[in-house]
């Protein structure tokens, strides 16, 4: 009986040790494989590469008054001037850091920016920006303006904006502002 | 027999306990009571309730509105009355509040008013300001005729009857009036459910019979209904009925929550540089225009013209535009907006002096509440058509 024991005692003994041993020897193999890759961070010089950025200004509503008021952004400065206006206008779309209000409803997503030799842009928005319940007047002046002002006034080359829904032109937004043809600038709107 | 005893009279104690709380309960269900009463030198409302009472107070001629927010269901427990100065009460209902009007007999009343505890109490004394003292039982019309007499701070006409008579009209034979949006389009929305297509036809039919009971003009509405009519349409069938004037009425939404006010538009050319070349050309080709619209040639510059009918009547809408304005500050006191202009659609169209009026913000919850009320409604027709008046009178060319 005892004998017995102690046989099974050591059998055990020795598959726990055989065990340990592979463990172990596992993990060195997989330290051995480590190292190559842990250099790999150290000679990523990413970081420290300046990325240049430049201020634009974003136009939102305010609570106080009816006009448009001008927000800084940092954006990175491409050197295409289509994917700097698409980042200004996914920055406006997300909204105003510094409490203004955004003129879009949140859902609203850019589908599509190209600008033409004769500087018109094409904003083409999802159906998201026709915003139900406030297809009023102002909701649409504040909504269009802050688009084309937003992009006339930073884009030395866009001159005029023409906004389009789902890739197709659209008659208005909500019944009131003419859309089928190329917006101006209304200075007129922005504050001060 | 004892327990038998106790048992009965437990019982009955349970259900006598029973009965005088469901009678209780039927006692304190919430109510308002209106009481009437007259003073040798007023008349007291006392509006008497079971809760306590939160309101507001709005004054215009001849009403008083209380606007009561509560979410509790009342009931309405009013005497029958006589007086002097009250003609009746009236109430509407929204999702939590209340509107209590008071009519009052006549246009010149002011009135004072404190509260009372135990049970809450709200008091209001009316009383007659100095002279139409002993008017009684004014009819409606002469009301409304003398509602439109009133002068206003900032109109410089009180519109006499015999002035706006035909002679005064200067040609205005048709006025098209425009209820912005309609079926499938319901345009704006309140939070509390009020829909810009209703609203704006109520107006609009308002404008519509107090024009036509004073003008012999033709009026025309783009839309008596709830039906769809297309941006086009509306401009084509002004221009099909050789329209004088055309009024697009509708109600305004922002992104701002407490953006409120009424506010005039005319067509902007500032936006499109075509059209602001349209209007260059057409300043130093006026005999262009007229050929235009005459529709005698068929070539593509006059399908432009007709596009663009709008930018040779700016001038005259930007006066209609403030004229109008001007009445709607007056009336609601917003003395400090002014008109504006944007690139409108249906207003591109329109070969004569139109404008779009947005008569107050269904965004905002406040103003969505009154745009549902007649008296509201009443008022705005009433200060669209003094603008439109005042613009006949002072610009329309013969």
């Amino acid at each position: 009986m005892n004998g017995k024991r102690v046989a099974l005692l050591v059998f055990l003994l020795t598959i726990l040790i055989v065990i340990i041993i592979i463990f172990f020897r596992s993990g060195v193999i997989e330290k051995i494989k480590l190292p190559p890759e842990v250099p790999l961070p150290e000679l990523e010089p990413l970081p420290p590469e300046p990325v240049k950025t430049r201020t634009i200004v974003l136009f939102f509503l305010s609570e106080g008054d009816t006009f448009l008021h001008p927000e800084e952004r940092e954006i990175a400065a491409s050197s295409s001037i289509v994917r700097q206006a698409k980042q200004a206008i996914e920055e406006l779309i997300k909204g105003s850091k510094t409490g203004y209000i955004s003129p879009f409803p949140p859902e609203t997503k850019l589908r599509e920016l190209f600008l033409t030799k004769g500087g018109v842009a094409y904003v083409d928005f999802s159906e998201d920006i026709v915003e139900k319940y406030l297809s009023g007047s102002s909701a649409e002046i504040s909504t269009i303006f802050s688009v084309v002002n937003s992009l006339t006034y930073n884009f030395k080359s866009i001159k005029k904006v023409f906004i389009l829904i789902e890739g197709q032109e659209r008659e208005t937004l909500g019944g009131h502002i003419n859309l089928s043809k190329p917006f101006l600038p209304l200075y007129d709107l922005i504050a001060n | 027999m004892i327990s038998q005893k106790k048992r009965s009279v437990l019982i009955s104690a349970v259900i006598l306990l029973f009965l005088l709380s469901s009678f209780s309960v039927s006692q304190i269900q919430p109510f308002i009571k209106l009481s009437v009463k007259d003073y040798p030198n007023f008349s007291r409302v006392v509006i008497k309730s079971s809760f306590p009472l939160s309101f507001e107070i709005e004054k215009s001629p001849s009403l008083l509105m209380i606007d009561i927010r509560t979410d509790v269901l009342f009931r309405i427990r009013r005497e029958a009355f006589e007086s002097r100065l009250i003609k009746s009460f009236g109430w509407s209902k929204g999702r939590d509040y209340y509107i209590l009007t008071i009519r009052t007999k006549s246009r010149n009343f002011s009135y004072d008013y404190f509260t009372l505890d135990n049970p809450p109490q709200l008091v209001i004394d009316f009383s007659q300001l100095s002279e139409e003292r002993s008017e009684t039982q004014a009819s409606l019309k002469e009301k409304e005729a003398s509602e439109r007499k009133i002068p206003q701070a900032l109109t410089p006409s009180t519109l006499p009857r015999t002035q706006t008579a035909p002679s005064s009209l200067k040609g205005t034979k048709t006025i098209i009036i425009d209820p912005g949006h309609g079926g499938l389009e319901p345009g704006a929305r309140g939070r509390f459910g009020a829909l810009e297509k209703n609203v704006v036809l109520a107006i609009s039919f308002k404008l519509k019979a107090i024009i036509e009971r004073n003008f012999p003009s033709r009026v025309v509405l783009t839309r008596d209904k709830d039906i769809n009519v297309s941006l086009e349409n509306r401009a084509a069938l002004a221009n099909n009925n050789k329209a004088d004037l055309f009024i697009s009425i509708h109600t305004n939404s922002s992104y701002r929550k407490e953006a409120r006010g009424p506010e005039t538009f005319f067509l902007s050319l500032k936006a499109t540089d075509e059209e602001a070349r349209m209007l260059a050309y057409l300043e130093n080709n006026p005999a262009e225009f007229e050929k235009g619209i005459t529709g005698e040639n068929e070539d593509e510059i006059q399908m432009i013209l007709w596009d663009m009918a709008q930018s040779a009547y700016l001038k005259q809408s930007s006066l209609l535009a403030e004229s109008i304005q001007k009445e709607l500050n007056s009336l609601l006191r917003t003395s400090n907006r002014g008109i504006k202009q944007a690139p409108f659609k249906v207003l591109a169209g329109v070969a004569c002096p139109a404008v779009l009026v947005e008569v107050a913000f269904i965004s905002n919850p406040k103003e969505e509440r009154r745009l549902q009320t007649e008296w509201f409604q009443n008022n705005i027709a009433q200060a669209v058509y003094r603008g439109l008046v005042n613009y006949i009178q002072h610009y329309s060319q013969e």
